[in-house]
């Protein structure tokens, strides 16, 4: 269980771009999340991966409050999220190929062994050949990068996956296609989905539920009220 | 409708090919290739010449002072007569160690300097950045002359001076690299994917930073040459016996007013011509690490 | 439309690009269009496939490593052969007006609306003196509907759709017979898309029909006033399905289909395995991928550049397919009535018709 509650979050002081905003996504689920750009909904998804520290407000992982963002939070939450960014060119070290790229969380977090093959897994899975693997991203297309990108959120196996305008900049059979390797992998993994966008058609095709930026706390607050306090629960 | 376009196909590609702006690229791979041979001549009169040549530089021969240039001695001879070319050469071995020494040096402590600053934000950034501003506000002269003044007169005290002095430009140029690559996408996801604090800075932000503290380091290397030269015409580098370009214009200051202008002169092309290759050869090397230029094929 | 000259006429245009180590890429390779006035035509293909090469291409924008070959008509001028010069004097802003990618990065940060607008009417049209250029560039952003109580805004006080207004006020200026529209839709939300669209439509339109009721600006061209064409560089089917009235797919550098816009999104649909694949891969209709991966640029095979991931690919398709018709395909979908099924390798008509 993911909760973000009443989030308040931004970049300067005392002009937050997210104001006081809750969202529960269920273990497994897919939830699309959908506002037009600018609104705040790619801060929040930041929050949500431990990227940003919100101002005020509490995310409750599996009934667990997260006090600690970005590397302050203890790794093995970090890389409980797969994040995928819009612009696959930002997201990507210019100088590491795609290999690299993708294997680049393993050698962070100490698994090597068995490195080349879970690299190769992945890569035939997001459909890049070990050509293109060979290859720094200005050599390859925005598409091809942005399957790394992919394959690079996925390596870690996480339990959430958010995806921030995963899609915004890749063409019709991209699109199908990455979509397809993150259900795929929910399918095999049972992993949870934040996928952020300003397309209605490819949310609602996508992800279970799709709720709009505009109508996000009034959502949330029923939900809130009807369930019993996690901090009560037992965490497992 | 249909197509108003039905195309002749099916014959080769079209022969006739067109280019653009061949004319400026070849100006500047001229402008390139010379600015590397000046630089390579350099390196290599400083390198060979003192073996090679069995001369001693600081041969005086009285009989031959301030003579003007001539085949014997191509620069012509000093005050005491020693020959200007091999004491030019011997110079400028001086000033180019003292330069690159002290531009590694400043570079080494910029580079540290800056990349703590940026890659740890918040108060650490602030109290950095404010010694630097401290340290920059005394003129860089006076800081180096004080520095010197605590030592004897040789070469690494110069050294330790001019890099003192200059390793705050570096500073400041790799943590504003450094703050910008920071907000990047590609640091947030080195973070979500477990890299430590420091792995993310030594495996992300320092290589992405590395060449423009490169190219500052060779920038510096000039003008770490004109500050020593600056230092030792004073009288506050080098002693006097040991052939440095500023020593060298120094000491032919007097004989400036006698009308015999060799002393002075090539001992200042010898600063001028390395430092304008040296600047070139680093503004070609800007031009390439330039993100927009590195990927000419723009898909 | 045919009874009309073109606007931009494109014939046998390639671009390759010389890499270090004497590679050749082959960007752009004999592409032939036109577009004629008061029409838009939407060149769409993945990212990669060379349409902002071919954008670039006609801007005279592309860097130095280029080679060109082919024409680009647009009236009297051919964009691929003329100078620096004549493209900055004559054809940027004048004969082609450019509605860019990201307007927000397109606007000088710090300068406003209006300062953009008059020195671009400063530039581009006879209209001097304080007033009249207070009043010209009023008239210019409300061509754009941009509002003119945000005229004094600088480019970061604007919403995305606003920022795109202003952008194609500048365009529409020097009221170019031609507007390129480089992926104007990337990043914008939907609603946005449409209306960003809506009102490119507009401005198509509009040039065709009023003209001669517009601004004292038309000094530059002699087509001003035959009407505005669009060529629409995109990778967003739906916007293209919007707004164009024909439809260019490109892939691998290669103009694959040309064709009406209505019969390739409406009932007979796309003819080209490779449209086809796009489209359905469509959130609102099949969502499935084309297979594989298209093709490197730098090292295309000598056939068709599809055949590797078609289903209909024979013996055939190892030599390049003419585009004859609307098609360059050696096995087409069917031209007319309904779809045939879709497991057929080689229909024989089909193969008589290509």
């Amino acid at each position: 269980m993911l909760e973000l509650r009443a989030i308040t979050a931004g970049y300067v002081k005392n002009a937050p771009v997210v104001r006081n905003v809750s969202l529960t996504i269920a273990p497994g689920e897919a939830v699309g999340l959908l506002g037009p750009s600018g609104c705040g909904k790619s801060t929040l998804a930041r929050v949500a991966a431990l990227l940003h520290r919100p101002d005020s407000g509490t995310l409750v992982l599996d009934g667990r409050p997260v006090r600690r963002w970005r590397h302050r939070a203890p790794r093995e939450l970090r890389t409980a999220f797969g994040v995928v960014f819009q612009q696959p060119r930002l997201s990507a070290d210019p100088r590491l190929a795609l290999r690299d790229l993708v294997a680049e969380p393993l050698r962070a977090t100490g698994r090597r062994e068995g490195l080349a093959e879970r690299v190769a897994e992945l890569a035939s899975a997001v459909g890049l050949t070990p050509d293109l693997l060979g290859r720094r991203p200005h050599e390859v297309s925005d598409g091809q990068l942005q399957r790394a990108c992919l394959a690079r959120a996925l390596v870690l196996r996480p339990r959430w996956l958010v995806c921030d305008e995963m899609t915004a900049m890749l063409d019709a059979s991209t699109t199908a296609a990455l979509v397809a390797v993150v259900e795929e992998y929910r399918a095999a993994t049972g992993a949870g989905l934040l996928a952020v966008g300003h397309d209605r058609t490819l949310l609602d095709r996508w992800c279970d539920r799709t709720v709009h930026w505009e109508t996000l706390p009034a959502r949330a607050r029923p939900a809130e009220d009807g369930q019993p306090a996690p901090e009560r629960v037992p965490a497992g | 409708m249909t197509c108003d376009a039905p195309t002749p196909a099916g014959g080769p590609a079209p022969a006739v090919w067109r280019s653009r702006g061949t004319g400026r690229r070849s100006t500047r791979t001229l402008r390139v290739r010379v600015c590397a041979a000046l630089a390579a001549a350099t390196v290599l009169a400083v390198l060979l010449v003192p073996p090679l040549v069995q001369l001693d530089q600081q041969a005086v021969d009285l009989a031959a002072k301030l003579l003007p240039p001539s085949w014997e001695h191509p620069f012509g001879t000093d005050d005491v007569g020693r020959d200007l070319l091999l004491r030019c050469v011997y110079g400028l071995r001086v000033s180019l160690l003292v330069g690159v020494a002290a531009a590694l040096t400043a570079t080494v402590v910029g580079t540290a300097v800056g990349a703590a600053a940026g890659a740890l934000g918040g108060w650490a950034d602030r109290a950095i950045m404010r010694v630097v501003d401290t340290v920059s506000s005394v003129p860089h002269l006076l800081l180096g002359i004080f520095i010197v003044a605590m030592f004897r007169p040789g070469v690494w005290p110069v050294v330790v001076s001019v890099a003192l002095t200059h390793w705050l430009s570096t500073a400041r140029i790799v943590r504003a690299e450094v703050m910008s690559l920071r907000a990047r996408p590609y640091i947030d996801a080195a973070v979500s994917g477990g890299a430590s604090r420091w792995r993310v800075t030594v495996r992300h932000l320092l290589p992405g930073v590395l060449p423009q503290a490169g190219l500052a380091a060779v920038l510096m290397v000039p003008h770490a040459m004109w500050h020593e030269s600056a230092l030792s015409f004073l009288g506050l580098g080098l002693p006097a016996h040991t052939a440095s370009l500023g020593t060298l214009i120094q000491t032919a200051r007097g004989s400036l007013l006698a009308g015999q202008w060799w002393p002075t002169l090539f001992p200042g092309l010898f600063i001028i011509v390395p430092t304008l290759a040296i600047a070139g050869l680093a503004g070609a090397w800007r031009e390439r690490i330039n993100p927009r230029r590195r990927s000419e094929l723009m898909l | 439309m045919t009874e009309r000259a073109p606007v931009l006429s494109v014939r046998g245009l390639s671009v390759r690009f010389l890499m270090p180590g004497g590679r050749r890429v082959a960007a752009v390779t004999d592409a032939h269009f036109d577009v004629a006035p008061g029409e838009c035509l939407a060149l769409v293909g993945e990212s990669g496939c060379g349409k902002s090469v071919l954008a670039s291409a006609l801007l005279g924008l592309l860097p130095g490593n280029a080679q060109t070959a082919g024409q680009a008509l647009l009236g009297e001028t051919d964009l691929l052969a003329a100078d620096e010069r004549t493209l900055a004097r004559t054809v940027r802003g004048r004969l082609i007006g450019l509605v860019p990618q990201s307007p927000a990065a397109h606007l000088t940060p710090v300068r406003t609306i209006r300062s953009h607008l008059r020195e671009t009417l400063t530039e581009l049209t006879g209209v001097r003196g304080r007033a009249a250029l207070r009043a010209a560039a009023g008239k210019a952003a409300e061509r754009a509907a941009f509002p003119a109580g945000h005229l004094d805004h600088h480019p970061h006080e604007l919403s995305g759709g606003l920022a795109q207004r202003a952008a194609t006020a500048l365009a529409l200026v020097g009221d170019a017979p031609l507007l390129l529209a480089d992926e104007p839709t990337t990043g914008l939300d939907r609603d946005l898309v449409d209306r960003t669209v809506d009102e490119l439509r507009r401005h198509v339109d509009e040039g065709s029909e009023g003209a001669e009721g517009a601004e004292g600006a038309g000094a530059s061209a002699g087509n001003a006033g035959a009407g505005r064409a669009l060529l629409m560089i995109t990778h967003d089917l739906a916007a293209a399905e919007r707004i164009a009235d024909r439809v260019a797919v490109m892939y691998a550098g290669r103009i694959v289909e040309l064709t009406d816009a209505a019969a390739f999104f409406g009932a007979p649909g796309p003819r080209h395995p490779y449209s086809r694949g796009l489209l359905q891969a469509l959130p609102d209709r099949a969502f499935t991928p084309i297979p594989g991966l298209p093709p490197e640029l730098g090292d295309l095979p000598d056939g068709c550049a599809f055949a590797a991931r078609c289903a209909r690919a024979t013996g055939a398709c190892a030599v390049p397919p003419p585009l004859t018709g609307t098609v360059a395909c050696h096995h087409p979908h069917q031209e007319p009535g309904p779809r045939a099924p879709a497991a057929q390798p080689l229909a024989p008509e089909a193969a008589d018709r290509a």
